[in-house]
């Protein structure tokens, strides 16, 4: 029907009744708003072309047994601005050529003046033959409408359409359930899709003719309101299906006339457009659009719904105005109970009780009772099923009363370019994934099976943390600050115990940590390891964090967790795990590093505020750590202020234990830093009996060290002003250390001792660096020829461990290669074992 | 014209496009991508269970530049992606023979 598809409408021509048509046609399109052709509309637009054809028809010289009928939607009387007009031209006839030739000529001036006329010459015989074979068909005929001709010849068509209907050889509904699926299968879902398919999606305008074709099958004339008065569908289902098909012809005829052809995919670049058309405005929270959207959502919901329900009670024979099933009463209780029973059993709720629990007078707002609760976390754990069920609660319009902040979600659109799925969807299909993962289902994902074991008896709080991750979409703001505030609020009505509340708001604030940190942050950098991990805190966490990672990525659409973003994922999940295991980070250091932070920054008041955050910043997690606050503050002033690029700053102070002293050394970093200060300290008469070594992201190295005199216990200021004289020379290179130290090795002899030396290299102990542990008689400078042939290997040095045993001394380096990698080749690690072994032995 | 391509490290790319658009780079197209160069593949281990990362992943960025622009655009990416660690990544320029603007079909230097 494109008579009016032409943008400057030509003066019509033809034949009188086909200019009075496409001028009625042209009047009525511009008689409403294009937002406002509903089902009138269309019926009315029906009578236009009925009454042109029935002229035109009579005006033709037409044998007897003839007639002329109106099938599929204009069967129905039922015509968009573009929809096909489909005739059948049915005979009792030996010869069906006149009739053919008889067609043409009523058909010439439609074709001609521009309209989508489809025909089809058929006797009684030939109809019912081509039904048998092809369904479409058969629905066409079921809404066949007889416009004109031999009245005897289509009652019999009609007859023997509805036998064939009827007869249980037909297995008419099952096929037309199966063609339900397939279409969904085809076209998606118009409940769910950004892009619906308003026609031919699932919850669509064919679903609400599947359920008009229901009808003759099981309950007999009159469409839906002949499903309604069989008890196959409630009165409130066919109201809503009723409204649903308004809303649905409207935008679908919004559509046509918009894009000027029959277009029935609801486009995005189409929707601004059509939300004004549709009398949509922007309100707080939701624009237009949105609106438009929303709304679609929600009535395709409808029939959705409606349609899965008459198909449920058709196949059970039972009807929506069954016997009550013993237990149901109608409280807030006893209806969530009986949810969280089917959805254990892994089935769902009969429709005979959904309708008693839709006539229950619930309150808006349910209490939660510990019984309520079980049952809800009954239904969480339920998997699939449980998901099932929340989507029942939800059609049933009973969800929103057990969780008010699910209204401000349901049906909401979400444009970005990952998400497929309304908030609300996406929420209970990551629910689901999450129950699936904890299921094992995932074979190919090495780390969530661990994970879902890791997760142990935390379940209820991760799958209240996935059914709640986006709930803070309301259009409002940033939707992880706004969901936290929002689900604190829904977890305190709903009232788990203190450690499932506490991980589902944990997953609810961070569910994106995980994914943004992989794929926008440096996982070679161990301290933004420790960082993750001391927002994590626990194993625990970690792997329900992961689990919801995956499945919320899965949840937005096909092809969101890729290989590519879950190998980055993993990395970093793999990462914080191990610096959990190894305690060097967790709740507990976590909570001491958030107290240290606290510390310092009360020691460092007075100071500019933005200098102490920096300070804070910049220094590495791991330092925080081992540095106790008081000492941190002292190093304040080292690191905060500019370094000249050789300028070496030193601070002594007195030691954990007697007799020893804490020394911190601050210079900008360079290779072989460490081996300088070990030097120096060395020819200055200082044992080092532990160093650790820290670098700042902007490259300045803070090294700690404890010493004592390697002579007499004293160290007195005159030797301290030593020392860093001879950092200073060693530092700008004005001393020669590796001759200094010779030669004053010279004058102490190590004394013959049984100790040998080992060098053994350990990849497993950390992510980052390789391990070299040292073990050797003690001698002076020998952390001096440690750290300098490390730094002729070009190796950085990140942790030294200095510890003395008598005369033995086992040291640990972590140290990476010049490009950050560890030492990895045996070929490498040969080197490495040799070089030092050899050192130690002159 | 060059069609400029660089491997780059994913966490790198926010960078790498700012720095571009402040030299006048009016469009880039991105992928996420994976391989292996020098740095290879690794093993992971979460709890004990092992697994093998043949392929690492990094993000490819393709720059249409024409000839006087080209070398800027390389300092640039050469600049901003570089860590100074393994896997920082490469980068090729290729010549391209024509470019075609399909909304106008404007040809040549006009299509960049």
């Amino acid at each position: 029907m494109n008579a009016n598809d032409a943008p400057a409408p030509a003066p019509p021509q033809g034949p009188a009744p086909v200019v009075r048509l496409v001028d009625g046609l042209r009047s009525l399109d511009r008689a409403y708003s294009r937002g406002h052709h509903g089902r009138w509309s269309a019926r009315r637009r029906a009578e236009l072309v009925d009454e042109a054809l029935v002229r035109l028809f009579r005006s033709s010289d037409v044998p007897d047994g003839v007639a002329l009928a109106a099938v599929g939607g204009y069967g129905r009387a039922e015509l968009a601005p573009a929809s096909d007009i489909d005739l059948l031209l049915l005979h009792e006839l030996r010869d069906g050529r006149v009739v053919r030739e008889l067609a043409e000529r009523l058909l010439y001036p439609l074709w001609d003046a521009g309209f989508e006329v489809g025909h089809g010459v058929r006797t009684v015989r030939e109809s019912m033959a081509l039904a048998a074979e092809r369904f479409d068909v058969a629905t066409a005929l079921l809404d066949a409408r007889l416009l004109d001709g031999d009245a005897g010849v289509f009652a019999s068509l009609r007859e023997r359409v509805w036998d064939w209907v009827r007869s249980p050889r037909t297995g008419f509904v099952d096929r037309l359930e199966e063609a339900a699926s397939e279409r969904r299968r085809r076209f998606g879902s118009a409940s769910r899709r950004l892009e619906p398919d308003v026609k031919e999606g699932g919850g669509g305008l064919r679903d609400i003719h599947t359920l008009g074709w229901l009808a003759p099958a099981v309950a007999g004339d009159g469409g839906i309101r002949g499903l309604e008065s069989a008890g196959f569908v409630r009165t409130a289902e066919r109201e809503s299906v009723e409204a649903a098909e308004e809303y649905l012809v409207r935008v679908r005829s919004a559509l046509h006339l918009e894009a000027g052809r029959k277009l029935d995919v609801l486009r995005q670049d189409l929707q601004p457009q059509l939300a004004v058309e549709l009398g949509f405005a922007d309100e707080p929270g939701l624009s237009a659009p949105d609106g438009l959207m929303r709304a679609v959502f929600e009535h395709a919901r409808d029939v959705e719904f409606v349609l899965g329900q008459a198909f449920d009670r058709v196949a059970r024979g039972s009807q929506a105005s069954g016997a009550a099933v013993p237990g149901v009463t109608g409280t807030p209780a006893a209806v969530i109970a009986a949810f969280a029973q089917a959805a254990s059993r892994g089935g769902s709720v009969a429709p005979v009780d959904l309708d008693m629990m839709e006539d229950a007078d619930l309150p808006d707002v349910v209490e939660w009772t510990p019984a309520v609760r079980d049952a809800f976390l009954e239904i969480l754990r339920a998997g699939d099923a449980g998901v099932a069920a929340l989507e029942a609660l939800d059609r049933a319009d009973l969800l929103e009363r057990f969780l008010p902040a699910w209204s401000a979600v349901r049906c909401r659109p979400q444009r970005d370019p990952y998400h497929r799925f309304p908030v609300d969807v996406h929420l209970l299909e990551a629910l689901g994934g999450v129950g699936r993962l904890l299921r094992g289902a995932s074979t190919d994902d090495p780390v969530a099976s661990h994970a879902a074991a890791a997760v142990g008896d935390r379940v209820d709080g991760l799958l209240l943390g996935a059914l709640l991750h986006d709930i803070g979409k309301t259009g409002h703001g940033g939707h992880v600050e706004a969901g936290e505030e929002i689900a604190a609020r829904a977890l305190e009505a709903i009232g788990p115990p203190d450690d499932t509340r506490d991980l589902a708001l944990f997953l609810v604030g961070n569910h994106l940590l995980l994914s943004d940190t992989a794929t926008r942050r440096d996982l070679q950098d161990d301290d933004l390891i420790l960082s993750v991990a001391a927002t994590v805190e626990t194993e625990e966490r970690l792997a329900a964090l992961y689990l919801l990672t995956v499945a919320d990525a899965s949840a937005t659409g096909p092809n969101a967790w890729t290989p590519w973003r879950a190998t980055l994922v993993r990395e970093l999940v793999a990462k914080v795990q191990h610096a959990l295991e190894r305690g060097e980070m967790g709740q507990e250091a976590a909570a001491r590093l958030a107290e240290r932070a606290e510390t310092i920054r009360g020691l460092l008041r007075g100071r500019p505020l933005g200098e102490i955050e920096r300070f804070l910043g910049r220094m590495p997690r791991g330092y925080l750590l081992a540095v106790p606050a008081e000492r941190a503050a002292r190093h304040f002033p080292m690191v905060n202020a500019p370094l000249g690029a050789v300028e070496v700053r030193a601070l002594h102070e007195p030691g954990p234990r007697p007799g020893t002293y804490a020394l911190a050394v601050v210079a900008r970093d360079r290779p072989g830093l460490l081996s300088r200060i070990a030097g120096s300290l060395a020819l200055s008469g200082l044992s080092i009996l532990s160093a650790q070594v820290f670098t700042t992201e902007d490259g300045v190295a803070v090294d700690l060290f404890e010493v004592e005199g390697a002579f007499h216990g004293d160290v007195d200021e005159e030797r301290w002003r030593r020392f860093r004289a001879t950092l200073r020379k060693a530092v700008e290179g004005r001393l020669s250390l590796e001759y200094r130290v010779a030669e004053k090795r010279a004058y102490y002899p190590a004394p013959p001792s049984g100790i040998t030396t080992t060098v053994t290299l350990d990849n497993r102990g950390s992510d980052f660096f390789t391990i070299i542990e040292v073990a050797a008689p003690d001698r002076i400078g020998l952390l001096f020829d440690v750290t300098r042939t490390l730094t002729d290997l070009q190796l950085d040095v990140h942790i030294a461990k200095v510890a003395t045993y008598g005369e033995r001394v086992i040291d640990a380096f972590y140290v990476r290669d010049v490009v950050g990698r560890k030492i990895e080749d045996a070929e490498h690690e040969r080197e490495v074992v040799a070089a030092l072994t050899a050192r130690l032995a002159d | 014209m060059k069609l400029v391509t660089a491997i780059i490290k994913p966490f790198k790319l926010d960078e790498v496009k700012e720095a571009l658009r402040s030299v006048g780079v009016k469009g880039m197209t991105t992928t996420d991508v994976q391989g292996f160069g020098r740095q290879r593949g690794h093993t992971e281990v979460y709890r004990g269970a092992e697994y093998q990362v043949d392929f690492v992943p990094k993000v490819k960025v393709e720059v249409l530049a024409h000839e006087d622009q080209v070398q800027q655009v390389v300092d640039v990416i050469l600049k901003t992606a570089r860590t100074g660690k393994i896997g920082d990544g490469k980068i090729f320029v290729l010549p391209a023979e024509q470019v075609y603007r399909i909304r106008t079909g404007e040809a040549g230097p006009d299509a960049i």
